[in-house]
């Protein structure tokens, strides 16, 4: 691409976000308060919100539960679907019902989460752990699936040990599926952090954005959603990169 | 030796020296698991859990009962009905959409950061403001469910449209293919692929949209028939809704599977 192709491009972007911005605010001035309010008010509460101290402190609280739930779900999913590579047995038996439980939405759980485990932390890390568990597992069982068993087989015929398999033929193909998986994990999981936050004890983000509709402070609600769109962004560029970063040999699908 | 012959010999090779044993039927595997994960299930509320928590025998009791209730089959086909006519309006703005970016390098590059933040954004974290917009009724549902499914179509035919093979434009071009035909007869058929692995990833995204939803403005539909039922301690009653949900949402991604393996077989993933 030559310079002025990409200054081109660049002035397009900048252009595309200005009229974005602009139309955000002036949209406002055509509706009520109730159902809009203009870009400029939202950073105000943004910048409000961050001076008081109340967004760094919702946003920590909401990260901490995300976090320990993906965790979970990864130091739970990956290794379970890495020794179905080793059990053919185990893997068959279990794929189906890995494959439904992947397609269910776990958002269906949460009205018995609430009723058995109440309000806390813990009910709230289950959610975030169901909603992420199942697409890592899932992807690194289709990975397991992806081994020809001809790999193994020339592997023994040439007396390569237990550890030796695992190091250069189970774990270099569930790799890029795994971390193909822990990409999915990682946008599913947000979505349950909002939910969990929304239906279980309120907190963190979504408790902001509750409050910012309960008390009609639109300004504040969309300051809440926009935190939550970049972290959305910023949370799966990072998903992408460590599939890149992981998995290079693996073709990018989404 | 013929294919078959072949392939019948290596079969018997790798059997030899083992016996055959049950084991080695995927059909018996699998059943020997479902039965004892539901087991499981039922041993660990049985011994742990309240009554009330739901249980794989507790479930068959009153499935008969809650499946032939019409209040269940209105709240199923409610649910429904609204996650397909978001889906159809998500499919043909998402296309639309998609073809514009993928042929378009101006809209392409003014588009591009609104779509993509908004794929990346759980589209939860906007009900609170659909439902300030459109009110606490089916309304506010049908629009999260769009929301939900728009992005990952609007996305993936996109990325269908820009990686038309150029010789098949180049050809379209030296025979004077009129605009609208090389997009109806080139670049919509070979974008296709992509536009039904956008739409799998719409249709997981929907379902959980359109249970959220209901969740959250309480209207009827299956979403809600779990979130009453379960509030009032009838958990078998409500995880039958469950059931449903997940028959959903299974259907569908063997239906995508389906349609690409009939109709799309040269772009068969496996």
């Amino acid at each position: 691409m030559g310079t002025g192709a990409r200054w081109r491009r660049h002035a397009t972007v900048a252009l595309s976000l200005a009229a974005g911005a602009a139309v955000w605010e002036v949209s406002a001035l055509f509706t009520t308060r109730a159902f809009w309010a203009p870009l400029s008010e939202t950073l105000q509460s943004l910048a409000e919100a961050a001076r008081s101290g109340t967004l760094a402190s919702q946003a920590a609280s909401s990260l901490e539960l995300y976090a320990t739930g993906l965790a979970l779900a990864m130091v739970v999913g990956a290794p379970l679907g890495l020794l179905m590579a080793r059990m053919r047995r185990v893997r068959v038996a279990l794929e189906t019902y890995i494959m439904m439980l992947y397609a269910t939405p776990m958002v269906a759980l949460i009205p018995f989460i609430l009723s058995m485990m109440g309000f806390g932390f813990a009910p709230k890390v289950l959610v975030v752990f169901l909603f992420s568990v199942f697409p890592v597992l899932y992807n690194t069982v289709e990975g397991a699936r992806s081994i020809r068993p001809e790999l193994i087989e020339v592997a023994r015929a040439f007396r390569s040990s237990e550890r030796q398999l695992w190091r250069d033929v189970l774990i270099p193909y569930t790799l890029p599926f795994a971390m193909t998986g822990i990409r999915q994990a990682i946008a599913r999981g947000l979505v349950g952090m909002v939910a969990a936050e929304f239906f279980l004890s309120p907190s963190g983000l979504g408790q902001m954005i509750m409050l910012g509709s309960q008390n009609f402070d639109t300004a504040g609600l969309l300051a809440a959603i926009l935190v939550i769109v970049v972290l959305g962004v910023a949370l799966m560029d990072f998903g992408r990169w460590i599939e890149e970063r992981f998995a290079p040999w693996k073709e990018y699908t989404r | 030796m013929s294919i078959q012959e072949v392939a019948l010999g290596k079969a018997a090779l790798r059997h030899a020296g083992r016996s055959r044993s049950a084991l080695d039927s995927p059909v018996f595997l699998k059943l020997l698991a479902g039965l004892a994960l539901l087991l499981v299930w039922e041993g660990v509320v049985r011994a742990l859990a309240p009554a009330y928590v739901a249980k794989p025998t507790g479930i068959v009791k009153v499935l008969v009962r809650v499946t032939g209730d019409p209040q269940f089959l209105a709240a199923a086909g409610s649910t429904l009905s609204s996650v397909f006519a978001g889906l159809a309006v998500a499919v043909v703005l998402g296309t639309a959409v998609g073809l514009a970016m993928g042929r378009v390098a101006p809209v392409e590059q003014g588009l591009r950061y609104y779509v993509n933040s908004l794929f990346a954004t759980p589209m939860i974290a906007i009900l609170p403001l659909v439902t300030l917009w459109f009110g606490y009724n089916a309304d506010a549902r049908l629009a999260v469910v769009i929301f939900a499914s728009f992005f990952s179509i609007a996305i993936n035919v996109c990325d269908g449209a820009r990686s038309v093979p150029v010789a098949y434009l180049e050809v379209a071009r030296s025979f004077r293919a009129r605009p609208w035909s090389t997009l109806f007869d080139i670049v919509l058929p070979s974008s296709l692929p992509y536009l039904i692995a956008g739409l799998r990833l719409a249709s997981g995204r929907a379902l959980v949209a359109a249970v959220v939803a209901e969740f959250f403005i309480s209207i009827p539909g299956l979403g809600y028939f779990i979130l009453f039922n379960s509030r009032t301690f009838k958990h078998n009653e409500a995880f039958v809704a469950v059931i449903a949900l997940v028959i959903v949402g299974v259907s569908l991604e063997a239906l995508l599977n389906w349609v690409t393996r009939r109709y799309l077989p040269w772009a068969r993933r496996d």
